[in-house]
């Protein structure tokens, strides 16, 4: 809050600009509206919007970046300002209300007896002792054991419950931190790729970020098998529409099988932080089948596929990247050929023609790997989603953090009990009886009641 | 048409009884009117829970994946948000305004095919029944809080206006409606997040990532942005009342554009059900 009497420095307004409910009110506003226009504008396809939108309207989209919005800056700007607000007002208020939680007012005065709504005053016979005796044991037993603190001749009982419920706003800002931080990490050492694999092929490296890229997983997926079921209509023929499909894919270290395991929809393979979806699947596509040999035969030679698709690629570790490029029928009256560049780190990628015929034509390219076509055919694969999120966790973390915080935040209430106890004439004892609770003062009243029914009634 | 199919479509006959029963108590102050009003919406609720039991048997997953049974199922929990509300407050003149809703989104749904249509794999999921029926009791007591937002302007435009007419004495005092803006508040933002979040699980385990900025999840975010907004704005006196009953029907506008409006914009991962199939 804001200290009148002193002069605000520009610091000052600063930080109480961070810690206002005005800007969090306002970030929340103008990030559900960031949202909206998200969900309107396709997001990542500017070429559809010449056919919705005016030249001119599209225009200032791409000025502002409205097609790849949530990458661009003043989104990730709200974003920090989001945070910034949370983290500021953390630190502003947690101090405070630690202060309250760790030094409890445990004086029942009468003033502060007069600012509660409930209260309740009586007089009863006995000594102090057998009071605050009999008082402790009532409380303990029908809400909570309270503090016991002697000022002059009264002696005051102080009795919490739900003290927790404080700090659930906390707790939920602070999961939110921990998500970003989570999609933070997961953005910059994580990768997302679509592999599509043929049955009896195995990879190691998984075309990342649209196929630009590839990435070595640092071991083999081998897709063993295929399945896919179809529903069937009342004659008991397939409709084409698919019920399952399931991939058995086996993980490959050092040559060894380590895993195997069948992955349907929404039951993937996970292996070294490494997870495989299966997502979807060609049947009977085209693919050019390759012969991978060593130079000089030092170890058995190996087959793979790659499918006649755009920007299709397939990495061997130690010789580089096949990028597939083009395909022939009959390659200058030889027959089948594919036109494919090796890309290999240092070294320029050349393109070159593999006709079937001539399965020794790259050794002319003295590597220590030999690459020839052995011939075009039908294949089916298997459209595994590969996605490494190392911030994963955080993020779940942070969600289990946001619930159980929203959970204590709305539902838990701090309620407090008072009672003071101090010597009337005629060895007498007055008892005073408060209570407050910060939420869900409706139950909290019937609660009190009842606790103060069973004070009234006890007996010396 | 299957009896569950018909179970689901009479369901949407009797909440207009309901609806229309509870016009005529708003309108005739008659108790009669409200008492039976409740009753055939409590007969609705219980075909409707019959039905959509037989279909989910049938079908052998929670039947809420097209938009028929979306809407439908969306009514029913309309109509038992409405139900519980009247049993805490007794407010029977909120039904006046929540079952014409309830039928209208009932209605609604009995003009989407209602045939059974084979599951999708990627709906194939014990998220499936979480996810949906945590976000529609949601949705259901946003729904609930639109109508009070409603009644507490058109209360407030009475007391303004100093023209206290017929419907003044009918509509529940400013606080009265306030608190309900909360409470409906205190139980839909909690389910909303758990809603989110369990889609969240499920795209990670369906898609490989907890959040691909698709409309649905988008516009899902937005809602609970504006919630949130809500749930803060209520800490400051100024958003109580008037404003906190504006931004809870703006609020539910994008409840409803996050579950139909978005069928109608281009292809994300969401769109199992096509509004113009």
């Amino acid at each position: 809050m804001v200290d009148e009497k002193r002069a605000q420095s520009p610091i000052d307004r600063v930080w109480d600009f961070l810690i206002s409910l005005k800007l969090a009110i306002t970030v929340l506003i103008l990030l559900a509206s960031a949202s909206i226009f998200g969900t309107v504008i396709e997001q990542g396809r500017p070429d559809k919007a010449a056919q919705i939108y005016e030249d001119w309207l599209i225009n200032i989209f791409n000025k502002t970046s409205m097609f790849d919005m949530y990458h661009s800056w003043w989104f990730l700007g709200l974003m920090f300002l989001f945070t910034l607000n949370l983290t500021c007002c953390t630190l502003d208020r947690l101090p405070r209300v630690l202060k309250v939680v760790r030094n409890p007012k445990t004086i029942f005065d009468e003033a502060f007896e007069k600012s509660l709504s409930l209260a309740g005053r009586w007089r009863k016979k006995g000594s102090m002792a057998e009071w605050t005796g009999k008082c402790t044991a009532a409380l303990t037993a029908s809400f909570a054991a309270p503090r016991i603190t002697n000022d002059g001749d009264a002696v005051h009982l102080y009795a919490e419950k739900g003290v927790i419920s404080r700090f659930g706003v906390y707790i939920t800002h602070l999961s939110i931190i921990f998500i970003f931080l989570g999609a933070i990490i997961g953005n910059m050492i994580g990768y997302k790729g679509f592999l599509g694999l043929p049955i009896g092929d195995s990879v190691q490296f998984v075309p990342v970020r649209n196929g630009s890229e590839l990435k070595d997983v640092g071991f083999r997926v081998r897709c063993n098998n295929f399945w896919v079921e179809y529903y069937r209509d009342q004659f008991g023929n397939p409709t084409g529409q698919p019920k399952e499909y399931a991939s058995d894919l086996s993980i490959v270290e050092n040559g060894q099988v380590i895993l195997k395991k069948k992955i349907v929809v929404n039951d993937p393979l996970r292996y070294k932080g490494v997870w495989f979806y299966q997502s979807s699947y060609g049947e009977d596509k085209p693919a050019a089948r390759m012969l991978l040999r060593r130079a000089d035969n030092s170890a058995p030679p190996e087959t793979f596929h790659l499918l006649f698709q755009r920007g299709e690629a397939y990495g061997v570790p130690g010789m580089g990247i096949v990028r597939l490029l083009d395909f022939q029928d009959n390659f200058e009256g030889k027959g089948p050929a594919i036109q494919v560049q090796i890309e290999k780190e240092g070294r320029q990628p050349v393109p070159m023609w593999l006709p079937s015929a001539d399965p020794e034509l790259d050794r002319r390219r003295g590597d220590a790997y030999v690459l020839s076509l052995q011939g075009v055919e039908q294949v089916t694969w298997t459209g595994l989603q590969v996605a490494h999120d190392p911030g994963v966790n955080i993020v779940w973390v942070g969600c289990t953090l946001m619930v159980i915080g929203i959970m204590i935040a709305f539902f838990m209430s701090h309620q407090r009990v008072w009672i003071r106890l101090s010597p009337a004439a005629e060895g007498k004892i007055d008892v005073a009886v408060g209570g407050a609770a910060t939420r869900n003062r409706l139950a909290f009243e019937k609660n009190f009641e009842k606790i103060q029914g069973e004070l009234k009634e006890l007996q010396s | 048409m299957e009896m569950q199919t018909l179970l689901l479509k009479s369901t949407t006959a009797t909440y207009l009884v309901g609806a229309l029963l509870y016009l005529y108590f708003i309108v005739t102050l008659k108790e009669r009117g409200a008492r039976l009003g409740r009753m055939f919406l409590l007969i609705g609720v219980v075909l409707h829970l019959f039905g959509f039991g037989m279909r989910a048997a049938e079908a052998g997953h929670t039947p809420v994946t097209n938009l028929f049974e979306s809407l439908s199922f969306f009514a029913l929990v309309i109509v038992g948000a409405f139900l519980a509300t009247e049993v805490r407050y007794k407010l029977r003149v909120l039904g006046a305004f929540v079952a014409p809703l309830a039928f209208l989104f009932s209605l609604l749904s009995t003009f989407q095919k209602s045939e059974l249509q084979s599951l999708n794999p990627a709906l194939n999921s014990s998220w499936l029944p979480v996810h949906v029926i945590v976000l529609f009791i949601a949705y259901a007591f946003f729904a609930v809080q639109f109508a009070a937002g409603i009644m507490y302007l058109m209360q407030e435009r009475q007391l303004k206006d100093k023209h206290l007419g017929a419907i003044f004495k009918r509509l529940p005092s400013l606080d009265v409606l306030d608190d309900i803006n909360y409470r409906c508040l205190t139980i839909g933002f909690p389910l909303l997040t758990v809603g989110i979040i369990t889609g969240s699980l499920w795209a990670q385990n369906a898609w490989g990532t907890y959040w691909s900025w698709d409309p649905k999840e988008t516009a899902s975010l937005a809602t609970w942005l504006v919630y949130a907004a809500l749930l803060h704005g209520r800490l400051t006196v100024g958003w109580r009342g008037r404003k906190a009953a504006i931004v809870a029907i703006v609020g539910f506008l994008l409840v409803v554009f996050t579950f139909l409006g978005i069928n109608l914009l281009p292809a994300g991962q969401h769109t199992y059900a096509s509004i113009l199939e």
